[in-house]
């Protein structure tokens, strides 16, 4: 648990999938600024926590609020305005629009948000530094290596200084040394933005840059503690 | 291999299912289009076959006729006369005829001759004649109805013919009335030389048209087709190299490909096949010729079925092979063999090489280099400059397309216009392909709409005389075969005046003026045709006198082209005698003027009666609709044409944006789960498939215009005339029934789109 004001928590949240039960009685408690690394094996429901959280699904059963407010009585426009506004993410893989440059795909956020061309891609370029992505602002996803696409998802999870980036497996595709390298990246911005952080890893190396990690096992916490 | 490609074709989970069903109704709307322009050919041929027997009596159709020895040897078996009537502007076909011996042929349709004093009716006229009062049309026909015209003697459903039986001796003596041996079976596209006038269509000609129809109907099918069959390639391709990983050849995954596009185009044929015959009656009711033709004139021949059914599959296969060339699909993956390359500014070439041969042949009438019209050649020549403007329209597309998309790529500010035109113009062949068809349609509508429109707009239009024209009768009763009437009988002038809603009768008639220049010796002298201003006075729709004036020199060349202004606006030069005079002169026409169209068919009843001669009366809005009614057909023609491969491009479109969002599932579904609203996504894919499609409908419709004001400039030194309504009417709503085809994907994005996808792709 947090010792600070929760910024974002679920409480005994439940969600099935059919007859599968993915999330059993879920709890967590994530404060303003804190990195939390979410941490289980495969099918124990740890992207679906992070799914109930970010507003993407509602559960069965339980609560989700994310600064003193309900969103799992929210409306699918008023959680799409959410997680548009307030989150990033950063995915596995595949989250390019493959039509639009490397600073086109930073931008989209605050193109989405109604900045206008110029001034969004200015704020994009400035993350082209930032991110180690210099000289390949014009570059489209399929010319860019695994690591390069992925520090251009974070770009893009972060441009719009979101409240909370949710990362569920940012290095899941990604050899050792570049995921280490994509990790460093992340764990320097956001804590420069004072981000706060959901990251869902099965990796105790990602882990590691988080404030705090907690176990999923059978869609429950069995244990959190803060990352020595 | 055959077993494993059927399996994965049928029971390929969803996306297999999906896909597959997406090809089977692409082929099948190819396959039912493609049979119905064919039957539509083979309804023409078999509507002109049933032409023939009208054509009997007329050397052109062969030896029908009897030379004059032969009839005075007693040969002749029948007299015939063929002559048009009319009413309420349809034409009525109209047979007189008598047995001159026991051996006299039946026409088809008939199981006897009428005897005098009876007819035969088609159905349509039968109905007609029952529902209107005899003073308008029965009274034409002496006798009575002994029966009804069967099919084998109908063109059409809607064909007004009537066979009339008459004593020998009275007819044989009658203008216009031919002695014939038997029934003629030549066709009027066959018939050569002396021909019934205005019967059937040039079958050949027609066939030519609808062949250029069929090519630009079957052009946007074809592309269809393909993009049906592209669909979500890339998924197909990576399980291809699964199935390389474990071991099978490429002449194995070769088998499968094949396999699975036999399966969809067997499948589509089926259902191309039924969805032919279910869209019969409806296409039966398209007047490509000018009328409808009987559901089962759209008939297919052996030859047509057997060439779609093998003759489709084995394309299917080939395409397929084709398609797995393009890409090596080796065990670890799938490379393309091909970079896609920028389309070049050479692909312009054709498109300004079209354009400047027929600005040269504008620029030389211009010029007064030529003057004479509408020769063989210069069709030809124009025809090919159009070809070369059709052809360089689809090679110049894409490169229009990479020029525009450029051009939004560089000023976009919104997300959805950025997205949409950089997909665009990373690949501006693929954005054009999909709407390369709806290219030659538009292109094609327009050009002939434009022509069309300012001929007709030129001579007074088809429909944009006045009423006065409209209600103005001419009865002509000159004629090559016709004798001379010195006079019309006075009783006969009474009786038109009496008939309610006549406002008046003018006699025109015949002489040779002094000062007229005689031609050579072997042509009659030149006679011009006079009027008296009293009864030119009582039908304005004829022009007038100049003041003071008694008598006036007319050419009253009702219909002709030659006859660029409406008459009813014309003063005529006075002519150099009295009105007293005129009565000593022969009557050329009979003109009656008329308040309303009852009166007209009243009064032509009256003149039919009274004046019997080889033409019928017509008003002048008759007389122009006839010279005007191929053209009009063939606007038609152009019209089906827009109409119907504009939502077969729509189609093209649905399926190329639904391919491009297969593609696209994952980044698409990852952004809708970041925040990004569904009306964005909507806003990407609506751009996608609208923006190419308007683009090119107005590059295709300047195209058009352009070409067709070259082709007036050129050939007639006219200039081109704003189109009609009807015009913008049928764009607009081809358009807007693309756009609806097109709508129908955007429940698909919501579905491809949600949460779920991108949690468990």
């Amino acid at each position: 648990m947090t010792t600070g004001t929760p910024l974002i928590e679920a409480r005994e949240v439940h969600l099935s999938f059919g007859p599968t039960p993915a999330l059993r009685g879920a709890s967590l408690a994530v404060a303003a600024g804190e990195v939390v690394a979410v941490m289980g094996p495969s099918g124990s429901g740890k992207s679906t926590l992070l799914h109930c959280l970010a507003g993407i699904l509602i559960p069965d059963d339980g609560e989700i609020y994310f600064d003193g407010r309900r969103t799992d009585l929210l409306g699918e426009t008023e959680r799409s305005g959410l997680r548009r506004d307030r989150f990033g993410f950063v995915f596995q893989f595949g989250q390019l629009v493959p039509e639009l440059t490397t600073e086109e795909n930073i931008a989209l956020p605050l193109l989405l948000s109604g900045v206008r061309r110029s001034a969004a891609l200015a704020q994009a370029r400035g993350w082209l530094e930032r991110l180690e992505l210099d000289g390949l602002q014009q570059r489209r996803s399929g010319e860019l290596s695994g690591g390069q696409a992925q520090r251009v998802a974070l770009g893009r999870g972060l441009v719009a200084q979101p409240t909370v980036l949710f990362a569920d497996e940012p290095t899941g595709s990604l050899d050792s040394l570049t995921g280490e390298r994509m990790m460093e990246l992340l764990s320097a911005a956001v804590r420069e933005q004072g981000t706060t952080v959901v990251l869902v890893t099965h990796e105790p190396r990602v882990a590691a840059y988080a404030d705090r990690e907690v176990m999923v096992r059978d869609g429950r916490i069995s244990m959190s503690g803060v990352v020595v | 291999m055959i077993r494993l490609g059927l399996r994965l074709t049928v029971t390929g989970g969803r996306e297999a299912i999906g896909r597959l069903v997406l090809i089977v109704i692409a082929v099948a709307v190819g396959v039912a289009l493609l049979l119905a322009t064919v039957a539509g050919l083979n309804a023409v041929h078999r509507q002109n076959d049933r032409y023939a027997w009208l054509e009997t009596g007329y050397p052109g159709a062969g030896a029908s006729v009897d030379q004059g020895s032969a009839a005075k040897q007693g040969e002749t078996t029948l007299w015939w006369r063929l002559r048009a009537d009319y009413f309420h502007g349809s034409v009525i076909g109209r047979v007189d005829l008598a047995a001159a011996g026991p051996a006299a042929p039946v026409p088809p349709g008939m199981a006897k001759l009428p005897r005098p004093g009876q007819f035969y009716a088609s159905p349509a006229l039968a109905r007609l004649l029952r529902r209107t009062p005899a003073d308008q049309l029965a009274d034409r026909y002496p006798g009575t109805l002994a029966g009804i015209i069967g099919t084998a003697a109908l063109p059409s459903p809607d064909e007004l013919i009537i066979v009339i039986g008459h004593p020998a001796a009275e007819l044989s003596g009658q203008p216009g009335v031919r002695p014939v041996s038997r029934i003629s079976t030549t066709t009027p596209g066959d018939c050569t030389g002396d021909c019934a006038l205005g019967v059937g269509t040039n079958a050949n000609g027609l066939t030519l048209i609808l062949s250029v129809v069929a090519a630009a109907l079957l052009f946007p099918v074809l592309i269809l087709v393909g993009g049906a069959t592209r669909l979500s390639a890339a998924r197909r391709e990576q399980r291809f190299a699964a199935i390389r990983l474990v071991g099978a050849t490429p002449g194995q995954i070769a088998v499968i490909a094949v396999v699975e596009s036999l399966v969809a185009t067997v499948i589509g044929i089926a259902g191309g096949l039924g969805l032919f015959f279910a869209i019969r009656p409806a296409t039966a009711q398209i007047p490509f010729t000018g009328e409808r033709f009987f559901v089962a004139d759209l008939a297919l021949n052996p030859a047509d079925l057997l060439i779609v059914v093998l003759g489709l599959p084995v394309a299917a296969a080939v395409v397929a092979w084709l398609a797995l060339r393009r890409v090596t699909i080796s065990p670890l993956g799938v490379s393309r063999r091909v970079a896609l390359r920028p389309p070049s500014p050479w692909r312009l070439l054709p498109l300004l090489a079209g354009i400047a041969e027929l600005a040269y042949f504008a620029y030389l009438r211009d010029i007064g280099a030529r003057s004479h019209t509408n020769t063989t050649v210069e069709a030809l020549v124009f025809l090919a400059g159009v070809l070369l403007v059709m052809a360089g329209l689809v090679s110049a597309g894409p490169w229009f397309t990479m020029l525009a998309s450029r051009l939004v790529v560089r000023h976009a500010n919104r997300p959805a216009t950025l997205i949409a035109a950089r997909r665009l113009a990373d690949n501006p062949q693929a954005g054009f392909r999909a709407v390369s068809g709806l290219v030659l349609a538009v292109f094609i509508g327009t050009c002939a709409s434009g022509i069309i429109t300012t001929i007709v707009a030129d001579n007074g239009g088809t429909t944009r005389f006045d009423t006065a024209a409209a209600a103005t009768l001419i009865d002509t009763l000159a004629g090559p075969e016709q004798p001379t009437f010195k006079a019309v009988p006075a009783a006969t002038t009474s009786a038109l005046t009496a008939v309610p809603g006549v406002t008046g009768v003018a006699l025109i008639h015949q002489a040779s003026l002094p000062g007229t220049v005689p031609g050579p010796a072997y042509l009659p002298p030149p006679v011009e045709d006079l009027v008296s201003c009293t009864e030119l006075a009582r039908v304005p729709a004829l022009g007038h006198c100049p003041a003071g004036a008694a008598a006036v020199v007319i050419n009253p060349d009702f219909g002709g082209f030659g006859n660029r202004a409406t008459i009813s606006r014309i003063t005529w030069h006075s002519a150099p005698c009295s009105a007293a005079q005129l009565q000593d002169l022969p009557v050329a026409s009979v003109v009656v003027g008329t308040a309303s169209a009852v009166a007209v068919e009243r009064a032509r009843t009256v003149l039919d009666l009274a004046l019997p001669n080889e033409y019928a009366a017509q008003t002048i809005g008759e007389l122009r609709a006839d010279d005007a009614r191929l053209l009009d057909d063939y606007r038609r023609l152009a019209e089906v044409v827009i109409l119907t491969s504009l939502p077969i491009a729509g189609c093209s479109l649905a399926v190329s944006v639904a391919g491009g969002l297969i593609e696209r599932q994952r980044p698409f579904s990852q952004l809708r789960l970041s925040g990004t609203p569904l009306r964005v996504l909507r806003h990407i894919v609506g751009l996608e498939a609208a923006a190419p499609m308007l683009v090119t409908a107005a590059v295709s419709i300047g195209a058009g215009l352009l070409a067709a004001q070259l082709f007036l400039r050129a050939q007639l030194g006219e200039t081109l005339q704003p189109l009609g309504v009807e015009y913008y009417l049928v764009i607009a709503a081809g358009l807007l029934a693309s756009m609806a085809v097109m709508a129908s994907i955007l429940p698909l994005l919501n579905r491809l789109t949600g949460p779920e996808i991108a949690r468990n792709e």
